[in-house]
């Protein structure tokens, strides 16, 4: 299916958002890695699926409904065999909040791996248009707010003030002993999704709020780990 | 659109020949007949006509029925009558009228006037002209010798201002003819019901007179345009921006004040670090930072950040390394060789010879004041600062030395500056109290540096910031010219 039609889809059912696996193949449409998946319906899919994947992988449920699947308990990690994942299947739909959500399915994805937790993120202004934004993951942007902001269309040297400008940039240089992020992938992304002909400039009246939370950034690479494009 | 044609296009507003005037009575008291008053004492030398539905006569001018009876067509009209009589006066001006600026307000800054902005708005285009306002207060353009401020600047400058708010447009011009800022124009934009900002910073872009950009802005009309008109800009000139409404209490009283949404501050910010336009909190800011650009020429291949300062008050020296430190400004002492070559010196003792440099009065009136060439040449030659910073505590001086040491010590520095061109900024701050002797001599001192072309603050942490402003759009056009 191309963007467009995603798009339209979403909006005939009227929902207010992209459902992952479809904000994962607009943002694989941009030239933006995703994990590689497979959309399954229950159990009897699992086997399947973990044939043609590299485990371990990572299942997560499909609902719109589940704003937060994690906190819902809709994510499960490190699943190595189609047994376990027909565990976790079973065991989420014992769980009363998922069980009487509306399910459009269940995502089965290759872990990526380990790597320095990035956000990017897009609001539409109501007097600039779209606007992107990055942050690190976890307590930089949930607590500190440590982000930066800039307006669309967004310039190669924009991106890289835009991480220079982050209290925590030292930590995509490795501090404490961790292994450095690669700046030219999230500098990457950002062009991708704010710059010139990026996602966001092509579709700004498709979408009022997009994250990609979290992108995992290594020292060769950027995967989009999860994505939500809330539409307009 | 060419540089060339916005220039054109906005000449009858900046240089209007002919000027119609609604609202002025025959008793002479209203806000238009102040204001045919003041463009009379401010030289205006085109055409004045008074526009009445009556009177053949108003301020011993003839006056006309309508804006399309009179004699000649008219380039500027300014317009202060009760709102809801604008919009029929508007429409029947049949294409003779190229500017009006509506100055009533009762339009869209109140619910019940929106609509009436709207009519007005297409009264405008019905009738072929151009609209400034409404809800603002004038333009004051001393290259077209048209003014609506009580006071200003008759002289042409360099700094264009256009600010959205009218009030605020007159403490702009006030204050910022007290402390030598000169303009070459400020419009006041109000409602913006068609020109807004934007469309004057375009102007202030290609407008050669204009070498500094002003900008108060509460809302965005059109965010977009205003980002691509900065970005294409790319700080060509300097922009200060003072933007109202950051705040979320700011942001309603915003709303009431100009009726239209404001934006986000991140948005602003975004704004600021993308096209190198200079954000500041405050008006004192604001003017500050407008006197730097207009005096001292951007340096970008050498952006501004080893400041010394030079002067009487070592409290003040020491809590202004602080601010300064704060705002990006490198205040650090000198390096071995400077301060050897500042003790063969033998100043006085009491004279701290590192940076920040210290000197009491008893040191400063050395010479009558000439001792500080000695002490600016040596800084100058051996410590390299992007700036320098004198500062004078007037109450030190003032009938303790003779009225000659200021002047000396601003000529030393004077000579000092002109013996190594575009080495380091150099700016005056004049320390003072209220007391009237003290503020007498600062503002004759300061009209004094004025005409010498230096920038004079009131305080350490005013230069302070107006060198933090320099420094901020010096490394934006380093960074997007490599300067």
């Amino acid at each position: 299916m191309n963007i467009r039609d995603i798009i339209t889809k979403a909006r005939s059912e009227n929902r207010t958002a992209l459902d992952e696996f479809a904000g994962k193949q607009l943002l694989a449409a941009y030239g933006i890695r995703v994990p590689k998946s497979a959309v399954i319906d229950g159990v009897d899919e699992a086997a399947a699926a973990f044939a043609q994947l590299t485990p371990p992988l990572a299942l997560k449920i499909m609902s719109p409904d589940i704003l937060h699947k994690s906190d819902a308990g809709g994510v499960k990690v490190n699943l190595q065999s189609a047994a376990e994942a027909a565990d976790a299947i079973r065991q989420m739909m014992n769980v009363p909040a998922l069980r009487d959500a509306r399910i459009d399915g269940f995502l089965l994805e290759e872990m990526a791996p380990a790597g320095q937790e990035v956000v990017i993120g897009a609001v539409r202004d109501p007097q600039f248009g779209p606007l992107v934004m990055v942050g690190l993951g976890g307590i930089f942007v949930e607590v500190l707010a440590d982000v930066a902001f800039r307006i669309c269309p967004i310039t190669r040297l924009d991106a890289r003030e835009m991480l220079a400008e982050l209290k925590g940039a030292a930590i995509l240089k490795g501090a404490r002993g961790r292994k450095p992020a690669s700046h030219d992938a999230i500098v990457d992304v950002l062009l991708k999704i704010g710059g010139e002909g990026g996602l966001l400039m092509r579709h700004t009246d498709d979408f009022r709020e997009a994250d990609i939370n979290p992108l995992i950034v290594s020292e060769s690479g950027a995967v989009a780990v999860d994505a939500r494009f809330v539409l307009s | 659109m060419s540089t060339q044609a916005i220039i054109e296009r906005y000449a009858p507003l900046f240089m209007p020949k002919t000027v119609a005037v609604v609202g002025a009575s025959t008793k002479g008291t209203a806000l238009p007949n102040v204001f045919i008053r003041r463009i009379r004492e401010f030289g205006f030398e085109g055409a004045i006509y008074p526009i009445h539905p009556s009177a053949t006569e108003i301020d011993g001018l003839p006056a006309y029925r309508t804006l399309a009876d009179t004699p000649q067509p008219v380039d500027y009209a300014y317009i202060a009558v009760s709102a809801a009589q604008i919009p029929a006066m508007l429409s029947a001006a049949a294409g003779r009228v190229r500017y009006a600026q509506v100055i009533s307000s009762g339009f869209g800054e109140v619910d019940s006037g929106k609509e009436l902005q709207q009519q007005l708005a297409a009264a405008a285009r019905a009738g072929g002209m151009r609209l400034l306002g409404p809800n603002c207060l004038g333009i004051y353009t001393p290259r077209g010798k048209v003014t609506f401020t009580e006071i200003s600047p008759r002289e042409v400058g360099t700094v264009g201002v256009v600010s959205q708010s009218g009030g605020l447009g007159t403490d702009i011009v006030r204050r910022g003819m007290s402390r030598g800022v000169k303009f070459s124009g400020l419009v006041t934009v109000g409602n913006c019901a068609d020109l807004g900002a934007n469309d004057m910073l375009e102007f202030y872009f290609a407008d050669p007179q204009t070498r500094v950009i002003g900008l108060y802005i509460e809302t965005a009309q059109d965010g977009r345009r205003l980002f691509e008109i900065l970005r294409a800009g790319e700080a060509r000139k300097p922009v200060v921006m003072l933007k109202g409404g950051r705040t979320q209490q700011g942001l309603a009283a915003a709303v009431s004040h100009t009726g239209s949404l404001a934006g986000d501050d991140r948005a602003w910010v975004a704004l600021s670090r993308q096209t190198g336009c200079i954000l500041v909190d405050t008006l004192d800011e604001f003017i500050d930072a407008l006197l730097a650009f207009q005096t001292l020429a951007p340096r970008t291949q050498r952006p501004t950040r080893r400041v010394v300062l030079f002067g009487n008050g070592g409290g003040a020296s020491v809590l202004a390394t602080d601010y300064f430190a704060r705002l990006g400004l490198d205040v650090t002492p000198f390096s071995q060789p400077v301060v050897d070559a500042l003790a063969a010196l033998e100043l006085p003792p009491g004279t701290s010879i590192t940076n920040p440099v210290d000197c009491p009065v008893g040191t400063l009136q050395q010479e009558d004041g000439r001792v500080a060439e000695k002490i600016l040449d040596v800084i100058y030659a051996r410590a390299e600062p992007e700036a320098l910073v004198m500062h004078l505590n007037l109450a030190a001086f003032v009938g303790r030395s003779k009225p000659e040491v200021l002047d000396n010590l601003v000529q030393a520095a004077l000579r000092v500056q002109a013996h190594y061109p575009g080495k380091a900024h150099f700016v005056l701050v004049l320390r003072s109290d209220d007391e009237p002797e003290l503020v007498a001599r600062r503002r004759e001192f300061r009209a004094k540096a004025a005409a010498l072309g230096i920038a004079v603050y009131d305080e350490l942490s005013n230069a302070g910031h107006a060198l933090a402003a320099l420094q901020a759009h010096e490394r934006f056009v380093q960074s997007r010219r490599g300067a």
